[in-house]
């Protein structure tokens, strides 16, 4: 779909209309009404969705590798085939997220030439190496965990399409979180060596996973507006502890620990946890790309990207009928 | 850096023969053959499914939100509905009782 | 005029020649099923991923299915067949075993922390290796299955026809593929024929002839090898030179894979495969 020009929009303040066009689009979004690709929209909900979408989109194919190295080592054939069906899913939310973002005016390609050069951020739990299996499974429940609270959240927002791209990626999730539960329970019982892999696991993971929603309340910028928006419906933080008021009991059912440092404990009154706030610089550091693995995670994209250069001109090629002569 | 961006092909599906295809989402593919072979797997790897469409998305041609108010009634049309109407009890008054 | 056999009406000759029939079928979806499997993730563009992983999924389901027809016949169950057997014991042809690498794919590989083969793959990985591996395997694939349908051995006639849909996209598949990249670009023409040219006689190991090919036949449990072969390549004969590529001919065959002879690349794989289900063989995971 082609978009308009930049002057016909009006989309920013102290252009023609902009107040007008505003207050109906935000009656519109308060209203709870979706707002859809060809509608009038202030330039700054286009940017910021953008950013979203995209980031949300480059963590799915960049959250594919850690656990796509280990498809080849999966313990069993169950394993192996939901494994592998797991990571496709991921390549599958990407192209449905990269899908949702275009229709707001960027190019996939221009998206993923951005996360290549380092320009566009991902999850930050994506920075961080896979070492064991059992780090398989704790991103496949844990973390998966973790972003359904998000995605679950984002699925209600106001953007149509990403909400439709939401909606499919929850469905799927929902099996990737069982399988998930699933590896975590049979590591948990099974032999020592394999509950010491788990807890070995959880304890380099649980840094991330509590960085995962993203930065304290107090030091989120963005909150406000995209709250206003309904581009983000809950805060990092409630994020955060509805991701932990349900899944830390299941853990310490499994006999799992989370590291003493972080201070967990369990607020009867209030029905909340409360915790040692992560280090926010750290987070902000390793999304901007100096995480133990990130140039390595990036090198990895910027390769399967090259080689798979001929053969997307290949086939665009054949297609347009500009094919190269048969020899004789 | 960018190379070949393939173009769009809307994808509907039909769960079960009878039912009407549904828009499922989209691909990029460089002609249709291949957007069929993509849209299998992207959008029928778990739901049922007995055939899909795939359609060049600049050949759609849409109405805009803006003329939503278009499919509006402005008037009473009730006219043309079947629940515009008292004619049961009118047919019973003239003596037909049956189904209308 | 023929017998229809269950696992308890097969002779013992007849029940070894089977057994045999599905070690190679089962561990050549394995092995294919393994390697397609290493592009997941990295593939050349975000729905051909899909795609292809796809079909990796299915061929390691129809190794499940084998696994548990070898089951029923008194062998161990399918997780300790694929995971604990080594190398000798596999009966797949080299040709699915084969990496996606070309020849010429030396040097130093940077540490992606991925694990080494898929650094490698990452590096120095060829698709054109891949997909015309997968064609000419699959347009085998359609061919031996679709003879199965008909196999007098009830249980592997049974899987052979509820696969069928699969098989069916596989080959819409790679057909389409080969098709668009032999026909694309010059340099997509030539990577395919490069590709068609060094796994050729590995392909041919699909068809390596056994000492129980004609007991096989003669019961109608399966088609001959050879049989089988000739009808392949009657097959992929004018679907290659309509691509515009240059069959091979007088092409010494790589066989020894279903007598359990194989090279590196197969023992590589299986360190890879059964490297943590051997960590506690006897565990759930």
């Amino acid at each position: 779909m082609v978009q308009p020009t930049r002057e016909r929009l009006n989309d920013q303040p102290g252009d023609p209309g902009f107040e007008e066009n505003l207050a109906k689009f935000e009656a519109r979004v308060a209203r709870g009404d979706k707002v859809e690709p060809g509608d009038w929209m202030p330039d700054a909900y286009r940017q910021q969705l953008i950013r979203l979408i995209h980031v949300h989109a480059n963590s799915e194919i960049c959250g594919a590798l850690p656990e796509g190295t280990w498809i080849p080592h999966a313990p069993s054939l169950k394993r192996k085939m939901a494994l592998v069906a797991k990571v496709q899913d991921e390549v599958g939310h990407g192209q449905l997220l990269y899908r949702a973002a275009e229709t707001l005016g960027k190019s996939r390609e221009e998206m993923i030439d951005e996360l290549i050069e380092g320009k566009a951020k991902y999850s930050n739990v994506f920075h961080y190496p896979a070492e064991t299996w059992a780090d398989v499974c704790v991103i496949a429940w844990l973390i998966d965990a973790a972003a359904i609270v998000n995605q679950k959240m984002m699925a209600e927002g106001s953007y149509g399409p990403y909400a439709r791209a939401l909606k499919r990626i929850c469905y799927e999730e929902a099996f990737h979180l069982t399988h998930g539960y699933d590896m975590c329970i049979s590591m948990a019982t099974g032999t020592k060596l394999q509950r010491d892999m788990l807890q070995d696991a959880v304890n380099r993971w649980w840094k991330p996973i509590m960085m995962f929603h993203g930065p304290s309340d107090k030091e989120s910028k963005h909150t406000e507006l995209l709250m206003r928006w309904r581009i983000k419906l809950k805060t990092n933080d409630a994020q955060r502890q509805e991701f932990l008021v349900k899944y830390l009991p299941k853990m310490f059912n499994l006999g799992l620990t989370v590291p003493a440092e972080w201070d967990l404990k369990f607020d009867e009154k209030t029905r909340t946890w409360t915790y040692n706030e992560p280090d926010w610089d750290e987070f902000v550091h390793v999304v901007r790309g100096n995480g133990p693995v990130s140039a390595q995670r990036l090198e990895t994209r910027r390769l399967s990207h090259e080689h798979g250069r001929w053969v997307r001109e290949a086939l665009a090629a054949a297609a347009s009928g500009r094919r190269v002569p048969m020899p004789n | 850096m960018t190379d070949t961006q393939w173009q769009v092909f809307e994808v509907f599906h039909q769960p079960v023969r009878g039912e009407p295809h549904v828009h499922v989402g989209s691909v990029h593919a460089p002609d249709a053959e291949t957007a069929i072979l993509m849209a299998k797997e992207q959008f029928a790897r778990r739901q049922a499914c007995v055939n899909i469409w795939v359609v060049r998305a600049d050949a759609i041609t849409a109405t805009t939100y803006e003329d939503a108010d278009i499919f509006e009634h402005g008037t009473d049309k009730s006219y043309r509905e079947a629940f515009g109407y008292e004619t049961t009890k009118r047919a019973k008054a003239v003596g037909d009782s049956a189904e209308l | 005029m023929s017998d229809k056999y269950t696992p308890d009406t097969l002779t013992p000759e007849l029940k070894a020649a089977v057994i045999d029939l599905l070690y190679r079928l089962a561990d050549d979806s394995i092995v294919i099923g393994h390697r397609n499997s290493e592009w997941t993730g990295i593939g050349p563009i975000l729905e051909e991923d899909i795609a292809f992983s796809s079909t990796a999924q299915d061929k390691m389901g129809h190794a499940l299915a084998f696994y548990n027809l070898l089951h029923e016949l008194g062998e161990p169950k399918p997780d300790d067949l694929a995971f604990l057997r080594d190398a000798k014991d596999f009966r797949c042809c080299s040709f699915v075993a084969m990496s996606h690498l070309p020849a010429n794919a030396e040097g130093d590989v940077p540490e992606l922390m991925n694990n080494p083969t898929r650094n490698r793959l990452i590096v120095h990985g060829d698709w054109s290796i891949s997909l015309m591996r997968q064609f000419l395997f699959v347009e085998a694939d359609v061919l031996r299955m679709h003879a199965l349908e008909s196999s007098t051995y009830q249980p592997l006639a049974a899987i052979a026809r509820k696969i069928r849909g699969e098989l069916k996209y596989h080959l819409m598949h790679a057909e389409s593929m080969l098709r668009h990249l032999a026909t694309g670009t010059d340099e997509s023409r030539k990577r395919m024929q490069q590709a068609l040219n060094s796994v050729y006689p590995h392909a041919l190991g699909l068809f390596e002839p056994t000492q129980h090919d004609k007991t096989l036949a003669n019961a109608g449990i399966a088609p001959g090898e050879t049989h089988l072969r000739d009808e392949w390549i009657e097959h992929i004969t004018p679907l290659l030179a309509g691509a515009g590529l240059r069959q091979p001919t007088d092409v010494e065959p790589v066989f020894g894979g279903r007598k359990g002879r194989h090279g590196d690349e197969l023992v590589a794989l299986l360190a890879d495969m059964q490297k943590i289900y051997r960590m506690e063989p006897t565990g759930t995971w």
